[in-house]
């Protein structure tokens, strides 16, 4: 949150600044050369819809973010701006007259622009105040809204949803999109765009103000702005890039049904970013990226990912509010103090120990549910690449083994752990 | 010349109570005024009608000549007037200097601006470390506002408040819950940066009061019993009988 681009050493002024800026750029730089190389190091095409997902997700996680970690608007219906959004550009690709003239690429504007209007027109209502009124407007709103996919068939084709083919635009410097790879770079131009962009706009007199309004909005309406506004235009530019990620959905999978809108979709786009952590401008990015992986490449391996999910989530709300980059940034004091490797010993031990307890717990899980849910007779199951009878004995006694001696070792190792991190976040010499 | 601050019969009642019962009050440009009473006596009610945090229920505000009647409170601050509260009511998540940075922004035209950077502003980073020299923060620019002690979120406070450069400033009870030398260095704070601007403030301690006011007048039950110099008001026999003898005593 804090600006570091600017110093009042004046002499020095111009190289710190121009320092400062290199560092700014280091992440982003980082970030296009990953989306640049990824496809070559998985190059499967799963992985590449995965990560296609992944990029879609952030894009929607940062635009959430506007409103509930810059503006401190908690919405649990944002889903139906991606979605109207994804929906306007499947009704233009399937105007074959316009969208022949139409390059794919400039497509997700106009789910941007869908989105931002319909924020404008929701937004001029609900902005008015922050807090619960907000939350329950939002509520009632994407409720309606997905309740109209049955009733306005025409626009939102009823319980099939829309469908098209992107191919049929105006090929772009000779590219069609008929492959995954190519759709997969015009994503990742988006997200990069569309992740500058809203990182930039948290920089401008609007976003500072954003913020300004979150903390206390009667303070902010006697520096001369008005509460309302702030928010309302924080709730138009997370509509367009809420419509960005809607359009790119539509690109990317060629069909949107209600699904895109409803409030199921509104409440992960939630947990997706206050996983990652509303603190910080990269956590809805961590968000998306865990939450996609979870979702596509652990479904694959249990039926339960959806209640392991839920766990990891009410765990995140009560010990760790801010989120996985709030975990990532409570370690940066102990890093300048260059006292990291204190912590290294008993992370090991705690958390290793944690975690083999938590793999025993979720063995457990899943036997329980498969002696309850399995056919008669199917008594053979695979736990972490293992195939074993589940009504045999031993399986019993060492998952419950790995879980009672995991979390025991992790609670009696858990004091050591507290004691090395204030020895990490303590300077040699005594002060804190 | 037309005064800073204007009422006529401004009245303020909560259901039947009536807490503000026709106050009438000129405060010239460049006047330190400030306004006593015993508890209850509307002082802060008085505050928030002129501010635009609560509507009046009957009389007028006008500032500069300008009818306050139905105005909000950014409306009212953009036209020049700026107020700080009595319980500290900063930005507590941000940096100090973003703090005072946040209450350029309107006042150096940004507006609902969202296309230059704030980082970049020459203007906007003088002028906020301007401020904070003013209000002796700068060795805590970059901390977050809510660690910083009670007498510098004070400090901050009156920061933010004169910031916007508006040029009447108004202070509900700035040294309230300060140890002497705490008060003694606001009293020199408020002294030092709001000269040249209209000050209304809201005192209980008499003597910040006796220290910084020019001009004095006394609320009781929602009423101005006197208005005067700090002399005359001493002096006021209606006003020894209804709050300040004991007070006085003292002074």
């Amino acid at each position: 949150m804090t600006d570091q681009s600017t110093t009042n050493a004046s002499k020095s002024a111009q190289g710190v600044r121009a320092g400062s800026m290199m560092l700014a750029l280091t992440p982003w730089c980082i970030a296009a050369v990953a989306l640049l190389v990824l496809p070559f190091i998985f190059t499967a095409n799963s992985a590449i819809t995965i990560m296609n997902q992944m990029a879609i997700t952030i894009i929607f996680a940062l635009a959430y973010n506007m409103l509930l970690g810059q503006g401190g608007m908690l919405s649990f219906g944002h889903a139906v701006y991606a979605g109207v959004g994804g929906f306007a550009c499947m009704h233009i690709i399937n105007n074959d007259a316009f969208f022949s003239q139409l390059p794919l690429p400039l497509l997700p504007i106009f789910g941007g622009l869908f989105g931002m209007g319909l924020a404008m027109i929701v937004g001029s209502f609900s902005t008015r105040k922050a807090g619960t009124v907000f939350a329950m407007i939002s509520l009632g709103v994407g409720e309606l809204i997905a309740a109209c996919s049955v009733i306005i068939v025409a626009f939102f084709g009823g319980e099939e949803g829309i469908s098209g083919d992107r191919t049929y635009g105006l090929p772009f410097l000779g590219v069609e999109f008929l492959q995954q790879i190519e759709v997969y770079y015009l994503i990742a131009v988006w997200l990069m765009l569309s992740a500058a962009l809203m990182y930039l706009y948290s920089r401008t007199p609007l976003g500072r103000m954003a913020n300004a309004v979150r903390d206390n909005p009667e303070r902010a309406e006697f520096l001369g702005y008005s509460a309302r506004w702030v928010r309302f235009y924080s709730f138009v530019a997370s509509g367009f890039f809420a419509g960005i990620a809607g359009a790119l959905f539509a690109i990317n999978y060629e069909i949107l049904t209600e699904e895109n809108l409803n409030t199921t979709q509104s409440g992960i786009i939630l947990l997706v970013t206050f996983l990652g952590g509303v603190g910080f401008f990269f956590g809805p990015i961590l968000g998306a990226i865990v939450f996609t992986l979870v979702q596509t490449v652990l479904s694959l391996q249990t039926e339960l990912w959806g209640f392991y999910l839920g766990i990891v989530f009410v765990v995140t709300v009560m010990f760790f509010p801010g989120g996985l980059a709030g975990l990532i940034m409570m370690h940066v004091p102990a890093m300048r103090l260059g006292k990291l490797s204190v912590l290294a010993l008993p992370y090991l031990r705690t958390l290793g120990a944690g975690f083999v307890g938590c793999l025993g717990a979720a063995a457990l899980i899943e036997m329980v549910f498969h002696v309850r849910h399995a056919s008669v007779g199917d008594h053979e199951m695979t736990v972490y690449w293992t195939t074993f009878d589940s009504h045999t004995v031993l399986p019993w006694v060492l998952a419950i083994a790995a879980t009672v001696v995991g979390f025991w070792i992790a609670r009696a190792t858990a004091p050591s752990l507290a004691a090395a991190w204030s020895e990490a976040n303590t300077a040699d010499g005594g002060q804190p | 010349m037309t005064p800073a601050l204007e009422l006529a019969d401004l009245r303020k009642s909560f259901g039947k109570t009536e807490i503000i019962r026709g106050v009438d009050l000129s405060i010239g440009k460049g006047e330190r005024h400030a306004v006593i009473g015993p508890n209850g006596a509307g002082k802060s009610t008085l505050f928030n009608l002129i501010t635009g945090r609560f509507p009046q229920s009957g009389g007028s505000i006008t500032l500069h000549g300008t009818d306050l009647a139905g105005k909000a409170p950014f409306e009212i601050n953009r036209m020049g007037l700026s107020r700080s509260f009595q319980i500290t009511n900063i930005f507590p998540k941000m940096t100090v200097f973003e703090n005072v940075r946040c209450s350029l922004l309107w006042s150096l035209g940004y507006r609902y601006n969202f296309w230059s950077m704030v980082g970049r502003s020459r203007a906007l980073t003088e002028g906020a470390e301007e401020i904070l020299e003013q209000i002796n923060l700068t060795a805590r620019r970059d901390l977050p506002a809510g660690v910083l002690s009670y007498a510098e979120q004070r400090a901050l406070e009156i920061g933010i408040t004169i910031a916007g450069g508006a040029d009447v400033i108004m202070l509900d009870e700035p040294t309230a819950g300060m140890s002497h030398s705490e008060t003694d260095y606001i009293v020199d704070l408020i002294r030092t940066v709001t000269t040249g601007k209209t000050l209304v403030m809201v005192e209980h301690d008499m003597g910040v009061v006796f220290g910084l006011a020019d001009q004095i007048s006394v609320l009781v039950y929602g009423e101005i019993i006197a208005t005067g110099t700090p002399e005359a008001v001493r002096a006021n026999p209606k006003v020894q009988e209804a709050y300040l003898g004991a007070a006085l005593e003292d002074h």
